[in-house]
């Protein structure tokens, strides 16, 4: 999961498509849009023309296939059971459970996928209190940081014959392993702390304001969002005929 | 289970607003309850927090779910309640927004996970009260979390069925639901939680055992923190270092 992070932060920083020009606040409500959208309509139909609406962002957006397959079929898999209490329910009433989490999903890859962290943060920390705001910018630096120290220990464990022996003896020696990472963790808080307190940290770590920055593709945002707004009322009201 | 991957419109929408406004209402508790923590403080918790992400890519996969190692119990022992909740709602925010669960679910995901790790210190310091040596109060603590998580997740998926209209009028999703509910299943995925359960408190015996070694000035202890000569939990002054 966490080499999917990688790539798709790479690939929300080096991306050059008109959607990853886009500012991050648009992009953004235009993703709640569509969540709502999909999580509150009920016909099958307007969650078809959604579906093909944002399969056509995330190609338009120059993301990976493969991402693109991963971020549809995820959801189905953890949304299993519930289709499959569902199934004696009819064709429509399953399709419409099933397109929801995809859409949801897929919505999510395309907002990820095309916005720098520091950009997607920054909006959505200035609605949170500020410990909490703060906490997710350096959360989302560590964890790269730390991944790295776990996969390296890891495979030394592996390499010493550590993750041999029985269950217990194992899930032991992994919890000292994660004991060396926590404590990596905190020297590193305690750097990290330094470098705020260098670098003269105020009490907020607000982000940059590019996120504020709309630009002239931010008119296809506003496009995309008349357009699923008009493709809902349609297809609603030829359904409900 | 302390962890829902639940995708966006599958839960009624009455339970997952609730969810929110919940999980907002404890955010607002939480950072009350840790008003005057210091970059120092938030720097820890957000390493923590990293570790937490880090762990929580290593899925083990059961039926339509998934069991993540999530250190909960660990990281609520480590952090105290308020601040371990606050860890767990920015660590649900991130995976979310990268599809692991959905938006709609973040409330309801946030109080499953920080309410098993908000449970962890008490437990652990009436362990430690108890004679129990750290690394045994650390596993029951990471067991005690555990149980109670998956206790709220089983009442969140039982008021999902009980909210939902669709199943709630239908017999043959009835039937579905049955089949799902009835004996064999059951049996097979209470086996899995317990292992699950009981792996997550072997990790965090390890861990506890480490750091009792190591750094026992980072395990909370039961002295009042104004008598402790070392051990309340707190990451020490940058001076130390």
């Amino acid at each position: 999961m966490l080499n999917t992070f990688a790539q798709i932060d790479y690939l929300a920083c080096s991306g050059r498509t008109r959607w990853h020009r886009a500012s991050a606040l648009g992009k953004l409500v235009l993703a709640m849009l569509l969540v709502l959208l999909a999580v509150f309509m009920p016909q099958w139909r307007v969650l078809a023309a959604l579906l093909v609406t944002v399969i056509a962002l995330v190609l338009s957006a120059g993301l990976p296939w493969r991402l693109l397959g991963a971020a549809m079929t995820t959801p189905l898999f953890f949304a299993g059971l519930f289709l499959l209490a569902h199934w004696g329910a009819g064709a429509a009433s399953i399709a419409t459970l099933a397109m929801r989490p995809v859409i949801a999903s897929v919505t999510a890859l395309w907002l990820v996928g095309t916005t720098p962290y520091p950009d997607l943060f920054a909006p959505i920390s200035r609605m949170l209190p500020r410990v909490v705001g703060d906490s997710l910018f350096l959360t989302y630096r560590a964890v790269f940081a730390l991944l790295s120290r776990i996969e390296r220990l890891s495979r030394a464990m592996f390499l010493r014959g550590a993750l041999t022996g029985p269950l217990p003896q194992r899930a032991n020696r992994m919890g000292e392993a994660v004991g060396t990472v926590v404590l990596s963790g905190f020297d590193r808080s305690q750097r990290l702390y330094q470098a705020m307190l260098l670098r003269g940290h105020s009490g907020r770590i607000c982000g940059c304001r590019h996120y504020l920055e709309f630009t002239r593709e931010d008119g296809w945002v506003l496009v995309l969002g008349v357009w699923s707004i008009a493709v809902t009322v349609v297809f609603a009201g030829w359904g409900a005929r | 289970m302390s962890h829902l991957h639940i995708p966006d419109g599958v839960l009624p929408p009455q339970l997952w607003i609730a969810g929110l406004v919940l999980a907002f209402l404890a955010l607002l508790a939480a950072v009350h309850a840790t008003r005057g923590a210091g970059p120092q403080q938030i720097a820890y918790q957000s390493a923590l927090g990293g570790i937490m992400l880090a762990v929580m890519a290593i899925p083990i996969p059961i039926t339509a779910f998934d069991y993540c190692m999530t250190l909960a119990g660990p990281v609520g022992v480590l952090l105290g309640a308020g601040a371990a909740f606050q860890v767990s709602l920015v660590v649900t925010l991130i995976l979310a927004l990268m599809g692991q669960g959905g938006f709609t679910v973040i409330g309801l995901n946030a109080l499953v996970l920080g309410a098993g790790a908000a449970t962890a210190r008490p437990v652990y310091l009436r362990a430690v009260a108890a004679r129990r040596s750290p690394a045994a109060a650390m596993a029951i603590a990471t067991a005690v979390s555990q149980v109670f998580s998956s206790l709220l997740w089983v009442v969140v998926l039982w008021a999902s069925v009980r909210l939902t209209p669709g199943l709630a009028v239908q017999q043959q999703v009835r039937e579905g639901l049955r089949f799902l509910a009835g004996g064999s299943v059951a049996a097979i995925v209470a086996v899995l939680m317990l292992a699950a359960v009981a792996i997550e408190s072997m990790l965090g015996f390890g861990l506890a055992r480490f750091l009792s070694r190591v750094r026992p000035d980072l395990l909370p202890s039961s002295v009042p923190a104004a008598s402790a000569p070392s051990g309340t939990g707190r990451p020490p002054e940058a001076g130390r270092f």
